[in-house]
């Protein structure tokens, strides 16, 4: 294979990986793996990428509703001025800095949902992001709902079905069948040691009945550890992308790395990390410059993708654990709030606005916004209309209405 | 069953009743050891299998009366000084500052000419990079700490409250305030929880970490008072959104001057306030006290300590009975660790060589059963914890580091092998991150200006990648105010800061595997992989994994009897130790 060339297809892969790969003397684990992804080929090769903004995002101030004055009332200092705004309609703008997002909307790939929420709201970071990982608000959950989604989709679990792309795993990801691959640096998921260890490494004991859980759950991950790690690096190595994705590309080259090397990922969950969107002080210059990130980072994303061909097949979903407050604090920043936008972007996704706006007069619970959608609806859209998984209803522990965003 | 050596039958788990002298052995007193503490040498567990197992955790959880003059104090570099305070909360306010006041920082705006501002923008990045770098050696002193104290429960405590209260240099940017808030989880390690959290609740660090400058009458800012009850005290759903407004009035006016606590009275809310029912003109202790008051605060917070120490799971009613214990003894730690640690539950197969081990535990305990007393300087010790998920100092979120199955995924599970092999091979590439700025953009920056390039050209992003228009936003933005350059600034702060910041000492691990084998007359590489796992690992080896252990290092000596390879055994012995290092089992302690 051409190392040069950034894109390598799925045919490509497999002819490599049945055919030469062990020929060219790759490692046997990749040519195991492709082996399964071989089986995989026919079926539905659809992939949804979630991107979370941890922290909590202040959605007025990233969809500006300039033509509402209640805005303007509330945020006086804070709230960003019609002229500095990139309409993209006569009542809503990006912040200055989402060029990305405003060519995304105006080239009709981007799916703006308004008031997304659910009853009686928390405002802790932890639970609120625990309600978003699990799609089960106010109640414990083991399973996330991209974990369960996985286990749906492929029931008994398929190896590099699922990728987390952090340090830890999140809860959203976590799986009954699956062994979701979750790394941070390609380059560095790889074992380090001497010729003679190889062979050593390679051997991971079965446990199927471990009387101690915790050695049960490090083997399967040691297991999982050996099927991926080559692979992901060799992805990784063989990825070269002319896209410019910004300051901070919030791990997104690395999923399309993955995707250009015809990985069987259907899932993958990447994070804008650390809280950052936590704008409870001086929120202005910062929150700005995050926005102006990820507005980089995602259409970097779906143009790469587009350039690998495979922009038909790509779905993405950003979300935030809540909103910020209605009105700014003394401290010209925002506190922990209620409903938000959720963006579905990508070339399937009919653009547009979803849901109905929330009013920014009637406020309740300290001054929030009341939510006009539950965020399982846009759930229930990527995994019913996007996946073409049917029963939501099992997955979501109830009916949710999805939204007309495909086709 | 592989797993039931060391640890007590089924019947044990939830029981607290103390273990007998009958019931102690030296594998009982290496889990002690590796739970109050970070593993011990074998000399270290010997020692303490000879005592009465009440005796053994007296000697851990009693240590006030133990010598440790040895310890040195922290060694400044001095990096700081008075100009910096108060220290801006950002970039744009420094240089708003200066706008305004034609000063900032402790320097003044040039009257004319091109980049006024560029001396105070400098200044400020100084002061972010210094404290940055002078944070690591808190880091490599604490660790160090860690690994040569006698006192090694005061650490692991100590390790727990600054998770608990997880504050990060990254949000507080001043290590002198790091270092006195460990200071304090020092001093409170194993003593009264109250006395702590109202330190907590002073402490400049946890008030510059919340925003506390911001909580003022008419206007409170509810950031500490939602986490004081949600993370460090009670857990979410035990108080309402009313009670933490009004908690966060009898906050207001806490603040920080420099590194003192402050309370300024005209900011400070005296009015009646109503917390958890009880109505009152409280102020912050005041409201501190409801908190402690409450049954679920004393659940809550043994509960944590327990899963920290023991187990991820426990049961309600074992939770109940913690929380009792902390309660009865008012909320006094020191009893609840001696209960837990001589309870038969501790001992029992839940909890014995379950828990997986953060990664500041696994580095320090390795260098621990490595016998050594320093902390390598190679590799970095803050890199190599943080590549794994854990940099001390830098919690990730206000609500510290997930425990247990959360430290281990794919690639971090090949990290900690990975690191292993970096302190048995060391790199000879290795490159110190206090000496050189890990970003490379600032390398490029430095190259451009020592060839003459104006700082215009020499801070342009790098050989485009992409062509016009097609150039993301952030780049094109990144450099546009004409007063300062950001980019030149953060070279000069890394630059002046390197300048100023004491080198961390880069020695590597004398490590000497021959002579362990020597001392311990092992004669086969048998005898060796036998040593290595009692030394090295909870579990014994499982018996295929033994066999395979003892062919390679066969294979690698030449021969099975250890008299013969004396003279050229070494790397060998040290592959054999990546290869047990590298074994999931070793992330148990």
């Amino acid at each position: 294979m051409d190392r040069r060339h950034g894109e390598c297809s799925r045919r490509q892969l497999l002819k490599a990986g049945l055919g030469t790969g062990l020929a060219l003397g790759m490692p046997p684990v990749f040519a195991r793996a492709a082996t399964a992804l071989a089986a995989e080929a026919t079926a539905n090769d659809r992939i949804l990428v979630v991107l979370e903004l941890s922290g909590g995002n202040d959605g007025l101030n990233t969809l500006v509703p300039y033509a509402d004055d209640a805005y303007y009332r509330h945020r006086p200092t804070i709230g960003l001025r019609p002229p500095r705004v990139r309409k993209i309609d006569d009542r809503f703008g990006f912040s200055p800095g989402m060029a990305g997002f405003e060519r995304l909307y105006k080239d009709g790939h981007l799916a703006v949902v308004h008031g997304c929420g659910y009853d009686n709201p928390s405002f802790s970071h932890f639970s609120s992001m625990a309600y978003w990982h699990t799609a089960a608000p106010n109640h414990g959950e083991e399973y996330g709902w991209v974990g369960r989604l996985a286990d749906g989709l492929r029931p008994g679990g398929a190896p590099n079905f699922v990728v987390n792309i952090d340090t830890t795993q999140s809860l959203a990801v976590r799986s009954r069948d699956h062994t979701p691959v979750v790394f941070d640096d390609p380059e560095r998921f790889s074992r380090k040691g001497f010729f003679q260890e190889l062979p050593l490494f390679q051997h991971v004991t079965e446990a199927a009945e471990d009387p101690n859980p915790s050695r049960k759950y490090l083997l399967d991950v040691a297991r999982s550890a050996r099927d991926a790690s080559a692979l992901v690096r060799e992805a990784w190595a063989r990825y070269r992308s002319p896209v410019d994705y910004g300051i901070v590309p919030v791990d997104l080259p690395k999923v399309a790395a993955l995707i250009a090397a015809g990985f069987p990922t259907r899932l993958y969950y990447a994070a804008y990390r650390h809280n950052v969107f936590d704008t409870h002080v001086h929120q202005g210059d910062l929150h700005g410059r995050l926005l102006t990130y990820v507005s980089d980072a995602v259409s970097g994303f779906l143009r790469d993708i587009e350039r690998l061909g495979r922009a038909d097949q790509v779905v993405m979903m950003i979300f935030s654990e809540f909103g910020r407050r209605v009105p700014e604090n003394t401290s010209l920043g925002t506190d922990h709030g209620t409903a938000n936008l959720v963006f579905v972007a990508g070339r399937p996704v009919r653009g547009g606005h979803y849901g109905r706006p929330p009013s920014l007069t009637q406020l309740v619970a300290g001054d929030n916004l009341v939510h006009t959608t539950d965020f399982r609806r846009v759930y229930a859209s990527v995994i019913e209309r996007w996946l073409g998984y049917t029963r939501t209803e099992a997955l979501l522990r109830g009916r949710f209405e999805p939204l007309a965003m495909f086709g | 069953m592989a797993n039931s050596v060391g640890s007590g039958p089924a019947q044990w788990i939830d029981d607290l009743s103390p273990i007998g002298p009958a019931d102690w052995s030296e594998d009982r007193a290496a889990h002690l050891l590796e739970r109050a503490g970070f593993g011990g040498t074998p000399e270290e567990v010997e020692r303490l299998a000879r005592m009465t197992p009440a005796a053994a955790v007296a000697s851990l959880v009693a240590y006030q009366s133990i010598d440790n003059r040895h310890l040195r104090p922290f060694e400044h570099s001095g990096v700081h000084d008075r100009g910096l305070e108060p220290f801006p909360a950002s970039r744009p306010a420094a240089t708003d500052l200066a706008k305004a006041t034609g000063q900032a920082l402790g320097v003044r705006v040039k009257p004319d000419g091109n980049r006024r501002l560029q001396a105070v923008t400098n200044r400020f990045f100084y002061w972010l990079r210094a404290s940055r770098l002078e944070t690591n050696r808190v880091a490599y002193w604490w660790a160090e700490r860690m690994l040569t104290t006698r006192r090694p429960l005061e650490e692991k405590m100590a390790l727990f409250w600054h998770g608990h209260f997880a504050t990060s240099e990254e949000k507080v940017r001043d290590y002198r305030k790091m270092l006195r808030q460990l200071e304090l989880f020092q001093k409170h390690a194993t003593g009264s929880f109250r006395d702590l959290l109202i330190g907590v609740a002073r402490d400049p660090a946890m008030l510059a970490f919340l925003d506390a400058g911001v909580n003022v009458k008419g206007a409170p800012n509810e950031n500490f008072a939602r986490e004081i009850m949600e993370l460090f005290t009670m857990g979410v759903g035990q108080y309402t959104e009313a009670d933490i407004r009004e908690a966060a009035r009898a906050f207001t006016g806490w603040n920080f001057a420099d590194l003192a606590f402050v309370v300024n009275r005209e900011q400070h809310d005296d009015g009646e306030k109503t917390v958890l029912g009880r109505p009152g003109r409280f102020d912050g202790v005041g409201v501190i006290d409801i908190i402690l008051a409450q049954p679920v605060t004393a659940e809550f917070v043994a509960r944590k300590i327990y899963r920290f120490l023991v187990r991820e799971e426990l049961s309600p009613a074992l939770g109940t009975r913690l929380g009792a214990v902390l309660r009865d003894h008012r909320y006094a730690v020191a009893p609840l660790l001696r209960t837990v640690f001589l309870s038969r539950d501790f001992y029992s197969p839940a909890s014995y060589a379950t828990r997986i081990k953060s990664p500041v535990e696994l580095a320090v305990s390795t260098y621990k059963k490595l016998g050594l007393t320093e902390i390598p300087g190679v590799p970095d010790f803050n890199e190599a914890t943080s590549a794994l998920g854990q940099q001390l100092f830098r919690p990730p979120t206000v609500a510290g580091w997930a425990q247990g199955r959360s430290w281990i995924t794919p690639g971090l599970l090949i990290e900690r092998g990975n690191f292993a092999r970096s302190v048995l091979f060391p790199d000879i590439a290795f490159i110190p991150p206090d000496r050189y700025p890990p970003d490379e953009t600032i390398r490029l920056v430095s190259e451009r200006i020592a060839q003459g390039l104006d700082v215009t050209s020499a801070t342009r992003p790098g050989p485009g990648k992409a062509g016009e228009g097609e150039m993301a936003m952030s780049n094109v933005l990144a450099d546009r105010d004409e007063d300062f350059n950001t980019r030149y600034a953060s070279y000069r702060g890394w630059q002046m800061a390197i300048e100023k910041v004491k080198p961390i000492p880069r020695r590597t691990a004398p490590i000497d595997l021959s002579a362990m084998v020597r001392a311990n007359r092992l004669r086969t590489t048998t005898d060796v992989v036998d040593y290595f796992a009692r030394r090295f690992l909870r579990l014994p080896l499982e018996a295929d994994a033994r066999a395979r252990l003892a062919g390679f290092l066969d294979t690698e000596l030449g021969t099975s009897q250890v008299s013969e390879a004396e003279t050229y055994m070494e790397d060998s012995l040290r592959m054999l130790l990546h290869l047990v290092m590298s074994a999931p089992e070793y992330q148990l302690g």
